[in-house]
């Protein structure tokens, strides 16, 4: 048994009518906890979806004071569950490192979710790892993946992410002064349509500080041009044998998972991947970056709605 | 009657916006195998010579003067000011070069015809003037896919490259993609798209609509001014051959970088390639995406480098395709990096 679910509790009584929304606490092997929540609406034919966040991020990148993908997919008849992976939200632990995210926690994840089978929206290096978990630890449970910018050739993004990895990944203390906040803007949010209080609250309550011991291991995946896994892999070996029916959206003005070390997926993978780069010149509102992908005021309508209709197309 | 004053506006609105070459200027004229000359403009370096010649050539639709702007936003002039001495060349059918006059000088050309007969007209021609074993190349857009064909299929010549903004793959799912497929593919055999035309009629239209399509498209507001960009569409355009305009939709549907037979696979075979090239990319260009841009250099076999202007990496403004050559502050974010990686391998021998 690779986890164990403890419990279930129904935690959420945000304002939707036909929406049930609760959280389960599911121990990894090693013994961290790790949180499952449950979106369910009143009727659904379609396998549920499970959303992985990027790290540093959680399960308010997906429902954000009832805004966001979760709710989103729900409303529109998926049973939806969003994973919280250590270092995210409620399974914050005082250090982690990737390798451990694949080898104990997206196990125990799946072992918790009761059906048989499940898609899934991977956002960012987070969402790379849960594409390679579906070659081995998901094996046959997955169906169709949403990649939004899920890397697939690594390196470090940009001079500032490498300084900001290398100051232990304070992304959560960023917002303390201007320089901090324009740091933030430029990895996560660039050009993005927010209102300046949304942001605001965003950087300050949504993400979380990596630790040093994760920005270590981050760092050294990104420098090193791969990350070695639990069992020994290669996770560059995982990945080329992954092969789930994907879309991959690509935002341009992604400053953390940029879209070009993402756009690679097709070619380095066994997978179908169909590709969408999002720009100002596709008459989308903006370039779309690593947070506005999730909480950007057209998202609904210029995403997700573009995952929903990937997820309900009958697989050829 | 009505045309023809129309026609008389928009030709006087873009003259209205010409920028002479500069005294320094020389105009020198390469002939290719096939007898097409191609007008070259040489800068010698104003001051003691630092290393080869840099051969500058421009993207599709476009001719030298991208190249070579005006006083402040020119790569020639600038790389000159270095101590190199540049070159810029306006690939056939574009600028002073020879056009297609339906005789001897077929029209319908295709991208072939640039690195098969043009490039090496121009390298040679430019070895020949300055007495150099090789010369040093920055290609925009287009003019890098030159290079690539170019290197790829054993092209001599070149001693280190610098490709800004050149995709290798265009099958990204974006409207800048259909648009080409749209727009080039109605184009029969023989013909060539008025791209200079269309450019020249829209000169007085540019900067009355902010963020409007072609700020979108080819440059970020606030780092390339309004302008810089009504010159470059004024002088610096050109029209795109139908083989060419055809070539490139291949490029879109198929996602293969391949000559016009379908016989030589550039992308592939860049992997044997061992000049050294920097590959330049800019995080807002909508036409040249980064993926596109990067996808090439993947592809490369090397020594490369991979540089990608943004913010994020110290510059102090995005940059869209065209700011790479025309942003109000290229010569520092964009060409000192390329002239750095020129200099770096300027003394090493490459196999």
């Amino acid at each position: 048994m690779i986890g164990l679910l403890l419990c279930a509790a129904i935690v959420s009584g945000l304002p939707d009518d036909d929406l049930a929304v609760s959280r389960r606490k599911v121990i990894a092997d090693d013994g961290v906890a790790l949180a499952l929540y449950r979106y369910s609406p009143l009727a659904t034919g379609r396998p549920p979806v499970l959303l992985i966040a990027d790290f540093g991020f959680g399960r308010s990148a997906f429902d954000w004071h009832g805004a966001g993908l979760a709710r989103w997919l729900a409303r529109h008849g998926r049973t939806v569950y969003v994973a919280e992976v250590r270092g995210q939200g409620k399974a914050s632990v005082a250090g982690w490192t990737p390798a451990e995210v694949l080898q104990y926690d997206l196990p125990a994840i799946a072992a918790a979710i009761p059906e048989p089978t499940f898609e899934v929206v991977a956002h960012g290096w987070a969402g790379t790892l849960a594409l390679a978990a579906s070659v081995k630890e998901w094996k046959g449970r997955v169906g169709k993946v949403v990649s939004l910018s899920t890397p697939a050739e690594f390196m470090v993004p940009s001079r500032l992410a490498l300084a900001v990895l290398k100051n232990g990944g304070k992304i959560a203390s960023l917002g303390g002064d201007p320089e901090g906040a324009h740091i933030f803007e430029l990895l996560f949010a660039m050009n993005g349509l927010f209102s300046r209080d949304q942001l605001s609250s965003l950087r300050s309550e949504m993400v979380t500080d990596f630790g040093p011991r994760a920005s270590r291991a981050l760092l050294q995946w990104m420098t090193s041009g791969d990350l070695t896994l639990g069992t020994g892999e290669s996770l560059k070996a995982r990945l080329k044998a992954y092969d789930r029916p994907t879309i991959q959206f690509l935002g341009l003005a992604n400053g953390w998972a940029n879209p070009e070390l993402c756009g690679v997926l097709r070619e380095v993978s066994a997978a179908k991947v169909k590709l969408r780069v999002f720009s100002r010149f596709d008459y989308l509102s903006e370039d779309y970056s690593h947070l506005s992908l999730l909480q950007g005021e057209n998202a609904p309508r210029e995403i997700f709605a573009h995952a929903l209709k990937f997820l309900n197309e009958d697989a050829p | 009657m009505r045309a023809a004053v129309i026609a008389l506006l928009l030709c006087g609105c873009a003259t209205f916006h010409w920028q002479p070459l500069p005294a320094t200027a020389q105009a020198h004229r390469a002939k290719t195998a096939d007898g097409w000359e191609l007008a070259m403009v040489r800068y010698p370096a104003t001051v003691p010579s630092t290393g080869r010649p840099v051969l500058l050539v421009h993207g599709i639709a476009a001719n030298a003067r991208n190249m070579d702007l005006d006083e402040h936003h020119s790569l020639a002039r600038w790389l000159a000011s270095q101590g190199r001495e540049a070159w810029t060349l306006s690939l056939r059918g574009t600028g002073d070069s020879d056009e297609a006059d339906g005789k001897d000088r077929k029209s319908g050309y295709s991208f072939d015809a640039f690195w098969q007969l043009d490039l090496p007209a121009a390298v040679d021609f430019v070895r020949a003037m300055t007495g150099a074993e090789s010369v040093d190349y920055v290609g925009h857009s287009m003019g890098g896919m030159v290079l690539y064909a170019y290197l790829s299929q054993g092209g001599q010549g070149i001693h280190a490259g610098a490709t800004l903004g050149s995709p290798t793959k265009l099958d990204w799912g974006t409207n800048s993609e259909a648009m080409i497929e749209k727009g080039f593919g109605f184009v029969p055999d023989g013909w060539a798209l008025w791209t200079a035309v269309g450019a020249h009629a829209v000169v007085g239209l540019q900067g009355l609509q902010a963020e409007g399509p072609f700020e979108r498209l080819f440059y970020v507001t606030g780092n390339t001014t309004v302008e810089s960009w009504k010159r470059l569409i004024a002088y610096g355009t050109a029209d795109i051959s139908g083989g060419v305009a055809s070539q490139f939709v291949k490029l879109v549907v198929t996602a293969n970088f391949v000559s016009a037979d379908g016989e030589k696979d550039f992308r592939r075979d860049l992997a044997h390639v061992t000049t050294p090239v920097m590959v330049v990319a800019a995080r807002l260009d909508r036409l040249a995406l980064t993926p596109a841009v990067y996808d090439g250099y993947r592809a490369l076999g090397g020594p490369k480098e991979w540089l990608l202007i943004s913010r994020a990496n110290g510059a102090l403004a995005e940059y869209g395709h065209m700011d790479l050559v025309v942003g109000e502050r290229a010569s520092t974010e964009v060409w000192t990096p390329v002239l750095q990686f020129f200099n770096r391998h300027a003394a090493k021998d490459h196999p």
